[in-house]
């Protein structure tokens, strides 16, 4: 296929609309990394979780359709805070490693109940209605720039979750609490802050963002499937990372910047070397610019 | 969890015979592994449920007849490979040395199998080779070109050379207004791209069919020649991706005729989805036989409407409709890979009572080469769809076929050339 | 009798790649490199046994040699990156390695046949060991000798003064540099060494195998050679042994018959160890468990 110009810019736009999910999984990760500066290796796993739940509960109480995108979130605000309760809750709060390694095998053990439950077959997964359908073009010198009406939604939903993420930590008592758990650990529980509940808050608000995020994101494949776990694990840790740990704007950002990219370098050099310039470009992040693009939001000590 | 329990007490079980219970019968032992964990486990699932209904159909039969004339039940063990090399090993080496398996039967992951058939002696009679020396009849990993690696292992595995010349020989005479052809493949999965650029494509050109961006250099028509352009020429994805946007943009932008999907059915569910999405309409898809399964017609029965996929089983005769039937009681469901572990059963209580064997794995060693070349013997088995012609240069069968389509949600029968 | 053989050999690989893990958790750094550095050791000696018919000792070298030398270059930039940042970072770098696995092809024809690395196809027919008329107990004990040597080096050790200092970086790096220790020398010799002993394990694994591809050399495997030490814990070496005898042997062998539940497990039991014994399963051999912080 010889490539030109327009062919650049439509690969561009279709992988930053699609960067919204991982944009969203992005702020889940940077959201606890945010508060307790520990990774929570199975938070995509207990997202794509909570869409499994969503689609379970309303498959079979007949629910209609919809319902999966209200139960899901609910679903992953729960696995997510049995993750807390499992893997962190009862930890060292200084034992980074324990934390890291209890989170992977929550991770296993999440992908695993969903291969057992499902014999491990991808699952048709209901598209995000009229919006799936609406499909825009705009033409530019009689080529055409097409839009994926679905994947416009999935964008307007991970900033309208930017935006309330940072209306909650910033003007709410919650947040308050919060980011001094974050900042001060320990003055924040002689002011009666109790950590554990802090956390778990954080942990629910988390997997409750994972749910929505899960489901869009199965919505916009049309199927869901236990493989998509891993991938989306690896895409959270990049983007967070480039955003810079703890960043909210920076999750987006990062999120749609890696999809931009991404989907570049597939059309330009073709899928078996397309993840060896994101994985670089990483790798550049971390060793030029280890804050990412905005540090950290929430300073700690 | 009632495999659970049923794996507890397979185990108590076995306890209780090792303690000393004497065995009051006889029997031969045959062994099978396969993914039945992780995201292929439903290959190994549907792998075993078919083995265990030919166990028990050659067992309420009577059973196997042995060499001395009396009759023997037909066990069977089988065992999770989770589609990992290592473990796939140690399974093999596993049921060679610590049990009576006469013939194994696995596994289902091609890779698993590459690397499992380098651990069988190469050649038999080569003193100088350790490799494991027990025959391993393969039903399901269908990746070109396998079991030559031993000459301990076989495969009742379709044909894909033979499949996709016939399918587009078929397509050139009935559909003569197609002329253009575009695809892509799903590049880190063995089976699938090396399907694609070995054998689909090159069957393709050979059939005259154009690729739709002009010729692509070194693809002649035979077999393999030029199968690195083709990969290149072509949009490709892996197999746990999940955006499919510039890859169905390559497509649609191809404006061919022929859309050709070799992928399976996760990602061939992902890449249906947005062709359908960006409005891509060829005049006809053809997949990849092994998404010839019910696994898209639960990911994507809409959009996958139509694809033709070249098979080596539907329910198309007596014998296959039981199996289709027995599998589905169970759970399963058959299709071209798992529907072949039955006619391994089926073939390999022939060539025992051929051979004639020992029970309780008496004079084993001798017993697993009498098998071995019984199975090379044989010029032709009974299939379940018509009778299967043996290349035993290769290990390798050449298998009838039939040509489905995706049908309301069902894999409906388009042509049958039998 | 084979079939145990094979357990061992792969009950031996397993524990090179933990205690490759293992040195650098010493130096307090989590590494997710690891498994790249045992894909480094795999395909280069295999190529050097098949398609340049070196004998196995040399190719093994080789192969751990050029893996150390990966670990050497991959150390500098890692100094930068600390923590679980370090963790994504090795990602990173396992993950380009297991992608140029993937697009690495290089075959010739031998005896009629083309052999080599094929790219998504794999990497057929490492048979060494097999062709050369090596049986299951010699490859065992060829692979428990490096074994022995590399746990032997590694517990001497931590007897003299090379270890003390490992591990004075791994619990405090300000503490230690401003004793005068050098935290570039330090973290970079101990990348290297990881490097070289995963390298070696990686040469080994693929000639009992006799197969490898891309697939083999995922994030999961580089969880697995992390988890060997942090399960094992990192008191002494024995730890990383029994963590791989516990899940190689034991939760996947032995286990069998559980089916699809060993990996259920197997996340549950992570869980487990890590709420009750946060220090690893070494600390079962201790008298008095140390108390959880917090």
């Amino acid at each position: 296929m010889n490539i030109e110009f327009i062919d650049i810019v439509q690969a561009l736009i279709d992988g930053i609309l699609y960067g919204s999910t991982y944009a969203l999984i992005g702020l889940g990760f940077t959201l606890i990394f945010g508060a307790m500066e520990k990774l929570n290796m199975a938070y995509a796993a207990s997202s794509i979780g909570g869409a499994y739940v969503g689609l379970g509960v309303s498959v079979l109480l007949s629910l209609p359709l919809y319902a999966i995108f209200l139960i899901g979130p609910i679903g992953g605000g729960l696995l997510s805070v049995l993750v807390y309760i499992c893997c962190f809750r009862y930890l060292p709060s200084n034992n980074h490693l324990a934390a890291l390694m209890a989170s992977i095998g929550g991770l296993f053990f999440i992908d695993e109940i969903i291969s057992h439950e499902t014999d491990g077959s991808p699952l048709d997964f209901p598209e995000l209605g009229i919006f799936s359908e609406a499909y825009f073009e705009i033409e530019f010198s009689d080529m055409f720039l097409g839009f994926r009406g679905d994947l416009i939604f999935v964008m307007f939903a991970s900033f309208l979750a930017m935006l309330m993420l940072m209306y909650l930590l910033y003007r709410t008592r919650l947040g308050l609490a919060t980011r001094a758990v974050s900042q001060q650990p320990i003055a924040a529980q002689l002011c009666g802050i109790s950590i554990h509940q802090t956390n778990s808050v954080t942990f629910i608000l988390a997997g409750v963002l994972g749910g929505i995020a899960g489901c869009l994101a199965a919505a916009s494949v049309g199927v869901i499937s236990p493989l998509l776990v891993l991938p989306l694990t690896v895409k959270g840790l990049v983007v967070t990372v480039i955003g810079g740990l703890g960043s909210i704007r920076g999750a987006i950002i990062a999120g749609l910047l890696v999809g931009g990219l991404e989907s570049v370098f597939l059309l330009l050099r073709g899928v078996n070397e397309r993840d060896i310039y994101v994985f670089l470009l990483l790798f550049v992040f971390l060793v030029f610019r280890p804050n990412g693009f905005f540090g950290a939001e929430i300073d700690r000590d | 969890m009632n495999k659970f329990i049923k794996g507890l007490a397979v185990s108590a079980l076995a306890f209780s015979m090792s303690a000393g219970v004497a065995l009051a019968e006889k029997t031969v032992l045959i062994s099978g592994w396969g993914a039945q964990s992780g995201p292929l486990k439903s290959f190994g699932i549907n792998s075993e449920t078919i083995l265990k209904a030919a166990v028990d159909k050659i067992n309420a039969d009577g059973g196997v007849k042995l060499k001395d004339g009396s009759m023997a039940k037909m066990v069977y063990e089988y065992y999770d490979s989770r589609c990992n090399a290592e473990e796939g090993i140690a399974l093999a080496r596993k049921t060679a040395t610590t049990t009576n398996t006469l013939i194994a039967i696995g596994p289902t992951c091609s890779g698993v199998a590459a690397a499992s058939f380098g651990v069988f002696q190469k050649k038999v009679d080569d003193a100088g080779d350790t490799g494991l020396q027990m025959p391993l009849f393969t039903n399901t990993a269908v990746r070109n070109g396998l079991a030559k690696i031993s000459q301990w292992t076989f495969r009742n595995t379709p044909n894909e050379p033979d499949m996709y010349d016939k399918l587009f020989a078929w397509i050139a005479k009935t559909r003569p207004e197609l002329k253009t052809v575009y695809g892509g493949t799903e590049t880190d999965q063995g089976h699938s791209a090396g399907t694609y650029r070995i054998v689909i494509i090159p069957a393709a050109v050979r059939h005259g069919f154009e690729w739709s961006e002009g010729p692509i250099e070194g693809v002649t028509g035979k077999i393999g020649e030029g199968a690195d352009n083709v990969q290149k020429a072509s949009s490709n994805w892996l197999m746990a991706d999940t955006s499919f946007s510039v890859q169905a943009r390559a497509f649609k932008k191809s404006k061919a005729d022929i859309f050709v999907i070799s992928s399976h059915p996760f990602t061939t569910c992902g890449i249906l989805k947005e062709l359908a999405r960006q409005k891509a309409s060829p005049k006809l898809i053809v997949g990849l036989t092994s998404s010839s399964s019910a696994e898209v017609m639960k990911g994507c029965p809409k959009q996958a409407e139509g694809m033709i996929i070249p098979t080596s089983f539907a329910p198309v005769t007596p014998e296959a409709k039981a199996v289709a039937d027995v599998a589905a009681a169970n759970g399963a469901s058959a299709d071209l890979h798992s529907a072949a572990a039955w006619e391994n059963v089926m073939i390999i209580k022939d060539v025992m009572e051929t051979v004639g064997v020992s029970a309780n794995g008496e004079n084993l060693q001798a017993d697993r080469r009498a098998i071995r070349d019984g199975l090379e013997a044989l010029k032709t088995t009974a299939g379940l769809i018509g009778t299967v012609t043996r290349n035993q240069e290769e290990g390798e069968a050449l298998k009838p076929y039939v040509f489905v389509h995706a049908k309301g949600g069902n894999w409906e029968v388009l042509h049958d050339p039998r | 009798m084979d079939y145990y053989l094979g357990v061992f050999q792969t009950i031996g690989v397993h524990t090179l790649l933990g205690l490759s893990a293992y040195i650098l958790l010493l130096t307090g750094q989590v590494s997710m490199a690891q498994i790249g550095f045992f894909a480094i050791g795999a395909y280069s000696s295999g190529v050097l046994t098949v398609i340049f018919s070196w004998n196995i000792y040399p190719a093994l070298a080789f192969g751990a040699l050029l893996a150390s030398f990966f670990a050497f270059l991959v150390g500098f930039p890692a100094l930068r990156v600390k923590g679980l940042m370090l963790v994504i970072a090795t990602i990173a770098f396992s993950e380009i390695v297991r992608l140029i696995t993937f697009n690495f092809v290089w075959m010739v024809e031998k005896d009629g046949i083309m052999v080599g690395a094929e790219g998504a196809q794999g990497f057929r027919e490492i048979r060494y060991f097999t062709t050369n008329g090596w049986d299951s107990s010699q490859v065992v004990l060829l692979i428990w000798i490096f074994v022995a040597i590399v746990m032997a080096m590694l517990w001497w050790l931590d007897r003299v003064k090379a270890g003390a200092v490992l591990r004075a970086v791994g619990n405090d790096e300000l503490a230690a540099q401003s004793s005068g220790i050098n935290l570039t020398t330090v973290k970079v010799a101990a990348m290297t060494a990881g490097g070289f002993i995963a390298g070696l394990g990686g040469g080994l694994y693929a000639h009992a195998v006799s197969y490898v591809d891309h697939i083999t050399f995922t994030i999961l495997m580089a969880t697995f050679a992390i988890s060997y030490p942090i399960l094992g814990g990192t008191k002494n070496v024995f730890g990383t042994l029994l963590a791989v005898i516990f899940i190689q042997g034991i939760l996947i062998e032995a286990f069998r018959f559980l089916e699809d539940w060993r990996l259920i497990i197997f996340g549950l039991l992570i869980i487990l160890v890590m709420n009750f014994m946060p220090d690893g399963l070494v600390s079962i051999f201790k008298k008095s468990n140390p108390g959880k912080g917090n």
